[in-house]
């Protein structure tokens, strides 16, 4: 902690002494005040302004202590990143395990309603949908948590004109997790003796082949995007990226530049305003093979209007970090997260491990891939629900607004939640699932547009 | 002819008598003749010219109504009969159907008490004459399971039953609808209510009856209720319980689907299944944040109807009651629009807001936010607000690219790369004095930072200092300085 020369005492006892309120303040204009410094290059003084903040946050304080700790990170990320061998060495030992991803996604899911209102909408959503259909196909273009389609096997069971049979689609990147859904799911459905079937498909989204969906013609499909498409928005910006050949050699040039760190003027180029460079010289869009292979957005949802379902749903997050500068993504994360930390810090006490796993291993990532990353890297792309409406549109989708029924269910399981602070609205159609007045996640159903 | 035509009824005439004929044609009273072109009656106006065909009820009730003259076998259909027929080996005279001249037949209704007894009423299908009797004067053997209707006819019933409970909307104010258009208009009134009421909770629950409710609701500005007064902390309890005593009555007929809500509620027990049965498989899959736990266990155990007693004044009553809102009082809208109720609404939000001493994080960016609204001519910082004070507000010295990635034209941005908060006031705290203090800078070009964060401050050249050794020692003399916690400090920028 004292990273200043020993021979000073503690420099600043006087931090010590501000309450809460004045300290969070003095965070967030730190923070801010560091952010200025990384976006015009000024690394010493962005070093100082971190140095502060270091005395101030920490990851089990109060919440602004925490979220100070996890953007001070990222911004730390960001700077080193000018050093790619000293980033990559420092991140060389990272373990990552699979069991404890599953477990944050399993805490995300259990310490927020937000997964739940999803669910729920979802599930409604197809329901209704899918009324009268005897063979039903759902794609899950994140399938991971299966305490969804257990609702929804439940639920056909105890349709009056019996259950359907029911094949789901479930795609995801590693296989473990597909493996844990598939079992659950057969279980769930031979209790309830409903056909049933699970088709794993191991794929990221944007290298998906629609081919291995198998979507017979005619059938009833349905589709579920649960805070998946975001990601597909970063080969949007890698398509522009390589359009600009003025961006492309600034982002060459500051790669020869970048080896020789020290002088201030290169910083200044390499974390330059435009923050259109490339953080690690082998990053996806140096390379072209692979960006050949992966399907931007428009195509994406072209290809998911062809397949002609009856209806898809749409969850996002709802808050636009997806801005072209850095202030201005981590300005609005600034927002979001804390709405998010407050969450926890209203339903789940200091001390909650798992509090802190998911503030850490999951907010923590997200954060310093909105604030660190850039191009082909940064997939937390979250944008707010106009331009998703927009997008949607665009691509041959018209909005189903979702029914009164779902979101009357919806809204109980808010309640029932026993947090005042959730809170639910309703834009055209879609739904806004709120902590206070703060918009965190939208979700809506499209229906291809004839 | 009138044999083949009719022969179970030929055979029935010997025994029950009541058959009678009248083959000719019968000119019907209310006489209008129908245009000539029409091919179909105007309905209840049989076609003057028809065939009059009165039936007995047996033979309506029959169901092999044809029947093979040869070996007296029946069917249930002509065509069946006809092929049944041809096993015969009959003469080619006698198979013909001798229907030289096919009139149109009406049909009347045996049933003297009966509309449709009368001619000048006679239906003009066979199969609808049927039905109509069946329906009307026949026993009602057809039950549904759900709402328990009952239908004398099997394709009535089989017609209800594609639709019963899968296409009920139920309001939050517990009135039933069929329609969903009635629904929806009804839902445009009530909705604000329903809300309201779903929040507050806090009033007894008076008349039970949905009929009630739906009567009330219906009344645009209702008089004081006398129930209003009642919104203070006491009805909370007292809601609860007589919450708890309606569940069981409301809930407690049990039903074979062992998923959906009994019985009472079966009227949409589909649409309230899934809700019940998604919410409480969530509800019970979460974990228990210290404060929703016994909430959600309240939530889950609501299926099997007994809401706990023991659950935090607000949420249980809205688990608890969930089900059963359809008998809440129309005092709970009414009270609505007492405004008193709505501020006691807010309290606990705001309070909720700010459950510890320290703020929640999005009331300090808020907070900050306000702190610098003032004079902010930088659009970045406008974004939360925080600007320089005006004292600094020259910014003609050079810009770095500061925030130029912020579309600011060339509104060259404060060149104080401090985020002054903007505090006017003196500083009550060393935090403020801070920032006081070093608004004292003049125009410093670049690194003026506010809080002397900065080296050696000024512009572009002088900043670098080759190194972190050197940041530490310039930053290690400020520091005693910094040290002192109250305004006074020096500029910066020397050194």
């Amino acid at each position: 902690m004292m990273s200043l020369s020993p021979s000073l005492g503690s420099p600043y006892p006087w931090l010590r002494e501000l309450k809460s309120e004045e300290r969070g303040l003095y965070l967030i204009h730190l923070l801010l005040t560091c952010t200025n410094h990384v976006a015009s290059g000024n690394l010493e003084n962005a070093n100082m302004a971190l140095e502060q903040i270091s005395h101030l946050a920490s990851p089990d304080g109060d919440t602004m202590q925490r979220i100070a700790a996890y953007f001070t990170e990222a911004l730390a990320d960001r700077i080193l990143k000018a050093w790619p061998g000293l980033h990559k060495a420092l991140n060389s030992t990272r373990l990552v395990m699979v069991s404890e991803e599953i477990m944050v996604r399993k805490l995300f899911f259990e310490l927020f309603p937000f997964l739940k209102v999803a669910f729920v909408l979802t599930n409604q959503v197809i329901m209704e949908a899918m009324e009268g259909e005897k063979m039903v196909h759902i794609i899950d273009l994140n399938a991971a948590e299966p305490a969804q389609w257990i609702a929804l096997l439940q639920v056909l069971s105890a349709r009056p004109e019996g259950p359907p049979h029911l094949r789901i689609t479930g795609v995801h990147q590693q296989k473990e997790i597909l493996d844990q859904m598939a079992h659950k799911l057969i279980e769930e459905a031979e209790k309830l003796d409903i056909p049933f079937q699970f088709n794993p498909v191991v794929s990221k989204l944007e290298n998906l082949d629609f081919d291995k969906l198998r979507v017979k013609t005619g059938e009833a499909l349905a589709i579920s995007s649960i805070l998946q498409l975001h990601s597909l928005l970063t080969s949007d910006d890698e398509a522009m990226r390589r359009r600009t050949p003025l961006l492309t050699k600034c982002s060459n040039g500051s790669h020869l530049q970048r080896a020789v760190p020290m002088n201030q003027s290169s910083l200044g180029d390499l974390l330059e305003k435009d923050n259109r460079y490339s953080p690690s010289p082998d990053s996806a869009s140096s390379s072209p093979a692979s960006s050949i292979a992966s399907m931007n957005m428009e195509g994406f949802l072209n290809a998911l209007w062809g397949l002609s379902p009856k209806v898809m749903v749409v969850t996002e997050q709802d808050s636009n970090h997806n801005g072209s500068t850095l202030m201005e993504r981590l300005l609005e994360a600034l927002y979001s997260y804390a709405a998010l930390f407050d969450c926890l810090e209203s339903t789940v006490s200091r001390t909650s491990m798992e509090r802190l796993k998911v503030e850490k291993m999951l907010f923590g990532e997200e954060i310093k891939n909105i604030v660190a990353c850039e191009g082909a890297e940064r997939k937390e792309r979250h944008e707010k629900l106009d331009k998703w409406l927009q997008r949607l549109d665009l691509a041959g989708f018209g909005n189903v607004p979702l029914s009164y029924y779902g979101m009357l269910q919806a809204r109980r399981l808010l309640q029932s939640y026993g947090c005042e602070g959730y809170k639910m609205r309703e834009e055209n159609g879609c739904v806004a699932i709120c902590w206070q007045d703060r918009s965190l996640f939208s979700v809506s159903a499209w229906r291809p547009r004839k | 002819m009138a044999e083949l035509e009719n022969p179970s009824s030929m055979a029935v005439s010997a025994a029950s008598g009541e058959a009678s004929f009248s083959s000719s044609g019968v000119q019907n009273e209310p006489g209008e003749l129908p245009p000539p072109k029409k091919k179909r009656n105007l309905p209840g106006m049989p076609d003057p010219d028809a065939e009059v065909i009165a039936l007995s009820p047996k033979t309506l009730l029959a169901t092999n109504r044809f029947v093979c003259e040869i070996c007296n076998k029946g069917f249930q259909r002509d065509q069946n009969l006809q092929l049944h027929r041809r096993g015969h080996n009959l003469p080619w005279k006698l198979r013909q159907r001798t229907s030289k001249d096919i009139r149109k037949r009406v049909y009347v209704c045996p049933e003297p008490s009966c509309v449709h007894h009368n001619p000048s009423r006679a239906l003009g299908d066979l199969t609808g004459i049927k039905k109509h009797f069946c329906r009307k004067h026949g026993e009602k053997k057809w039950k549904c399971e759900r709402c328990s209707k009952k239908y004398a006819v099997q394709s009535d019933w089989k017609a209800h039953m594609k639709t019963c409970g899968t296409r009920e909307y139920k309001c939050d104010c517990g009135t039933l609808f069929s329609r969903r258009d009635s629904f929806i208009t009804h839902r445009a009134f009530c909705d604000a209510l329903a809300e309201e009421s779903a929040r507050t909770r806090t009033l007894t629950i008076g008349e039970a009856s949905e009929g009630n409710s739906n009567a009330k609701v219906a009344m645009a500005s209702p008089p004081q209720p006398p129930l209003t007064p009642s919104t203070s902390v006491v009805s909370p309890a007292l809601s609860i319980q007589s919450s708890v005593s309606e569940n069981p009555i409301r809930l407690s007929p049990p039903s074979s689907n062992v998923k959906c809500l009994p019985a009472t509620t079966v009227a949409n027990s589909t649409p309230s299944c899934s809700t019940t049965v998604f919410a409480s498989i969530f509800a019970s899959s979460s974990a228990a944040p210290s404060q929703a736990s016994s909430t959600l266990s309240s939530y889950s155990t609501m299926m099997s109807n007994l809401p706990c007693s023991d659950c935090p004044t607000t949420t249980p009553t809205l688990s608890a009651i969930e089900p059963t809102s359809l008998s809440l009082s129309p005092s709970l809208y009414l009270s609505n629009n007492d405004s008193s109720l709505f501020q006691d609404q807010r309290d606990p939000r705001h309070y909720t807001a700010t459950p510890q001493p320290a703020l929640s994080a999005t009331a300090l960016l808020q907070k900050a936010a306000q702190m610098g609204a003032a004079a902010s001519n930088a659009s970045l910082l406008r974004g939360l607000g925080l600007a320089p004070a005006t004292s600094l507000a020259q910014n003609d010295s050079t810009p770095t690219q500061w925030n130029s990635c912020i579309k600011t034209e060339n509104h060259p941005l404060p060149d104080d790369d401090g985020l002054m908060l903007g505090i006017p006031s003196a500083g009550n705290t060393g935090f403020a004095n801070l920032m006081m203090g070093s608004s004292s800078f003049g125009g410093q070009p670049m690194t003026r930072d506010l809080l002397g964060l900065s080296i050696g401050g000024s512009g572009g050249g002088a900043s670098v200092r080759g190194g972190l050794s050197a940041l530490l020692t310039s930053f290690g003399g400020r520091f005693d300085v910094a040290g002192s916690s109250t305004g006074g400090r020096n500029a910066p920028a020397e050194d």
